[in-house]
């Protein structure tokens, strides 16, 4: 338990944003799960006595802090940088109106993919909004930037992009953090003619906005540093590229001068000029995308100042910042030698992709769905699967290969639209329970409203599994009833460990899209094995066993149904690992010899855990 | 400058990010400043997990390439997959003495030997570190019985002394496991220098 009152703790990143915007008087937060975000909510919900929510997407997410924000509130809304694509569309507006109280909304971008779709540079948001962007270098800096953050939204009443990245908010490192404030909460403020975005108001709000522009410019000079050596060299260095540099320059004892960029969106243009203007020769280095790059070169274009630049010409664009490519770049830029010397990756090292849990019902859901394309009498190579994001989206690996797309939240049921009408070849889309509610639903009434036949195989676990078993909204809404009231016509429930039936169910579905042309919707009912576990007492749970006599070591336990905790023994007949085992029993029917079974009882509430 | 950088490599499961916490907190009671970079999402479940642990006057996350002075492998072929941050003069290799299997159908594994031999002519510590916690009470406290085999190494001197570690470590399991690791590399029980 972290004490607010003790101020020195080590923690991560994303728990110093939480913090800070405690400090700063947040009194309502909200946000999408997705990971390097999530942690940010998470604290907030157990430590602060503030409203947070997890919301149905981040559009929502966005619509409510940004309400909270026009009526005096200190929001906050956190989302992972593909999430703030979802709720760009109130972003770019929110720029026109401005807000009341304050508005930060975090962008956790993920340079190198670590858990992501793309590694796409958010600070062009703030580009393309006029939005200005902060950005943190370390845990510190992330703590002390989100309380200025707010400080700025409010004093200009206008939102404020707070950007981190994998590597600020998944770091742990210590921070000194500033005492909670009293959370900010608004008082009703009615004002249509700047609320209201009818042409005649969005027109006027556009004059304003570019003065609210004009006032951030002056603004954010004070938050940005040089550190001043004398030197005839000068390094911009934007956010996490600054702790970088400066390790850099110890380590190889090179004198420069360094700015620490902490507002890449806008640059402060009087500090930049200056330090420009003192120097022959300038290092641009930042993570992604050249945006203070090209800012500086405007800059310096229009004040007809000429210099030797460089920036994304030595520093990789590709994936995020390491020290390696500061060497790189410092090697070209200061002329030295730098040679490091490392051992070589083998290449004959088995992969090791991340795999589903033991318990996990999804693997027996690609299992009942394989076999069921085939009992339909549908060709498995003529049957395109989109898939979509989740726990769920490793049924892409061997041996269920049963993804051919994933790209976005909600995109599995949107994605077979298109696949029916450009092939007509019926389609099934796979969408996890909370991606469904996320933006999964709008799709399926499009392919309800068109008429596009395909099959919906809802993987309802109860919750949002993949960034740690955030509820969904599956808990309280029936997705069945949902798709009864889309009007989708044929909807059935399943057990996925009831694999025979499941199999059935999902083959008369198959069939009746054929038969019918139009959508079904199957929903596979079983919880994430995560949350049931941490409703059990774990010394107490049942274990399955293998009967070495029955036997065959034909393999399927392991090779193709692939639990973790089914290991094969040096003479290939299976042994089950005591440790990870969890007693689901979802083995129990795939063995074909009957060889293995459960052993010991269940807990008390083990079937209303796995089926409620 | 005064630092030491450790990649700790294994599987999503292990208490990887948990052995960071602990050598974090041990730094905070030391005074020291220790950086971790975790790696969190989907690679928590059987993946190949890393954290880089940076100890002193630090800055930035991340270790360079070849720039590890410990490699640690909680899953003997995980080193493997990070060899890119040893160099042979400079790193030491401490390797669990357990290979774990990927959760794939076909794999092939690489025996503790396999890897032993692709490590010859580096610096290399091999420990049963599973042993190790399964006697101090707990398989869950292998990631303690490392620490407790590095700080005997003498990776934390001059920066995180060992009252910070026993007060980091809370359970006694974890405590029980990174005193058993250092007695073992007193008694010489470790196979050296492969």
């Amino acid at each position: 338990m972290i004490e607010l009152s003790t101020t020195k703790r080590v923690i991560l990143g994303n728990e110093a944003i939480a913090f800070g915007a405690l400090s700063a008087g947040v009194s309502i937060a909200t946000g999408y799960p997705g990971t390097p975000s999530t942690e940010i909510i998470e604290t907030l919900m157990k430590y602060g006595k503030i409203y947070a929510e997890w919301s149905t997407n981040e559009k929502v997410a966005f619509e409510t802090a940004y309400g909270a924000a026009i009526n005096g509130a200190f929001a906050l809304t956190a989302m992972k940088h593909v999430g703030l694509n979802v709720a760009a569309d109130p972003l770019m507006s929110s720029s026109y109106t401005g807000v009341e109280g304050a508005l930060v909304i975090v962008s956790a971008d993920d340079p190198s993919m670590w858990s992501s779709q793309n590694e796409q540079d958010n600070r062009y948001y703030g580009l393309h909004a006029l939005i200005p962007v902060i950005e943190p270098y370390d845990p510190q800096s992330a703590h002390d930037l989100t309380v200025e953050a707010f400080k700025l939204s409010n004093k200009v009443k206008h939102p404020v992009i707070l950007r981190s990245t994998t590597r600020i908010g998944h770091i742990r490192g210590p921070v000194e953090l500033k005492p909670p404030s009293k959370p900010v909460l608004g008082s009703l403020i009615k004002n249509p003619r700047r609320y209201v975005l009818v042409p005649e108001n969005a027109r006027r709000n556009r004059v304003e906005q570019l003065k609210r522009w004009e006032k951030i410019e002056e603004e954010v000079e004070n938050l940005n540093e040089l550190i001043d050596n004398d030197s005839e060299n000068l390094i911009i260095a934007s956010g996490i590229s600054f702790g970088y540099v400066i390790d850099a320059i110890k380590e190889l004892e090179i004198k420069t001068n360094v700015l620490r960029l902490s507002t890449p969106v806008p640059i402060p243009k009087r500090l930049i000029l200056d330090a420009v203007s003192n120097s022959k020769r300038v290092l641009i280095v930042e993570e992604g995308e050249p945006i203070v790059e090209y800012q500086v070169k405007d800059l310096l274009y229009d004040q007809g100042v000429r210099v030797e630049l460089h920036g994304k010409d030595l520093v990789s664009r590709v994936g995020e910042m390491t020290l390696d490519k500061i060497y790189y770049a410092f090697s070209k830029f200061f002329g030295l030698d730098l040679v490091s010397e490392y051992l070589e990756i083998p290449q004959d090292i088995p992969p090791r992709p991340p795999a589903l849990c033991p318990g996990c019902p999804h693997r027996n859901s690609f299992i009942d769905l394989k076999k069921a394309i085939t009992m339909a009498s549908f060709k498995p190579n003529e049957t395109f699967i989109s898939g979509d994001i989740g726990c769920y989206t490793l049924g892409f690996l061997p041996p269920f290969d049963a993804q051919d797309s994933s790209t976005d939240m909600g995109s599995s049921i949107g994605i077979a639209n298109g696949v029916y009408r450009s092939t007509g070849n019926i389609p099934i889309a796979v969408i996890g329970d909370s991606t469904f509610f996320h933006s999964g639903i709008s799709a399926l009434v499009n392919a309800v409203y068109n008429q596009t036949p395909m099959l919906v195989f809802v993987l309802d676990n109860r919750s949002t599994a993949m960034t740690g078993q955030q509820p969904s909204p599956s808990k309280e809404i029936d997705i069945g009833e949902v798709a009864k009231g889309l009007g989708v016509k044929y909807v059935k429930y399943v057990d996925p460990f009831d694999v025979n039936s499941s199999i059935k169910e999902l083959s008369n579905a198959l069939k009746w899209v054929k038969d019918n042309k139009q959508p079904a919707v199957v929903i596979a009912k079983r919880a994430c094995a995560l949350l049931v576990m941490d409703n059990v007492e774990e010394d107490n749970l049942p274990k399955a066993i293998v009967d070495l006599e029955k036997c065959t070591g034909c393999s399927i336990c392991y090779d193709y149904f692939t639990c973790p905790a089914i290991i094969p023994r040096k003479d290939k007949k299976a042994e089950i690992d005591n440790y990870t085992c969890i007693g689901c029993g979802a083995c129990v029917p795939v063995c074909p010899f009957k060889a293995i079974s459960l052993k010991g009882n269940k807990p008390e509430k083990w079937d209303e855990l796995w089926l409620g | 400058m005064a630092r030491v950088n450790i990649l700790i490599a294994g599987v999503g499961g292990q208490g990887i990010i948990t052995a960071g916490k602990m050598i974090a907190e041990a730094g905070n009671y030391s005074n020291t400043k220790v950086l971790i970079a975790e790696t969190h999402g989907l690679a928590q479940r059987g993946g190949g997990v890393n954290i880089h642990v940076r100890i002193g006057e630090v800055n930035s996350p991340l270790i360079p390439l070849g720039k590890a002075d410990y490699l640690v492998g909680l899953e003997a072929t995980e080193v493997l997959r990070n060899l890119n941050y040893a160099s042979r003069k400079h790193t030491t290799i401490i390797i669990n003495n357990y290979v774990m299997r990927p959760v794939l159908p076909k794999v092939k594994l690489l025996s503790l030997q396999e890897v032993l031999d692709k490590l010859k002519g580096c610096n290399v510590h091999v420990i049963d570190a599973n042993q190790i916690a399964v006697k101090a009470g707990n398989i869950k406290a292998a990631n303690a019985a490392i620490l407790g085999f590095l700080y005997s190494l003498g990776a934390f001197e001059g920066l995180i002394n060992e009252e910070s570690f026993i007060k980091a470590l809370k359970y006694e399991s974890n405590i029980k496991a990174f005193k058993i690791a250092q007695a073992i590399k007193i008694n010489g029980i470790d196979i050296n220098g492969i």
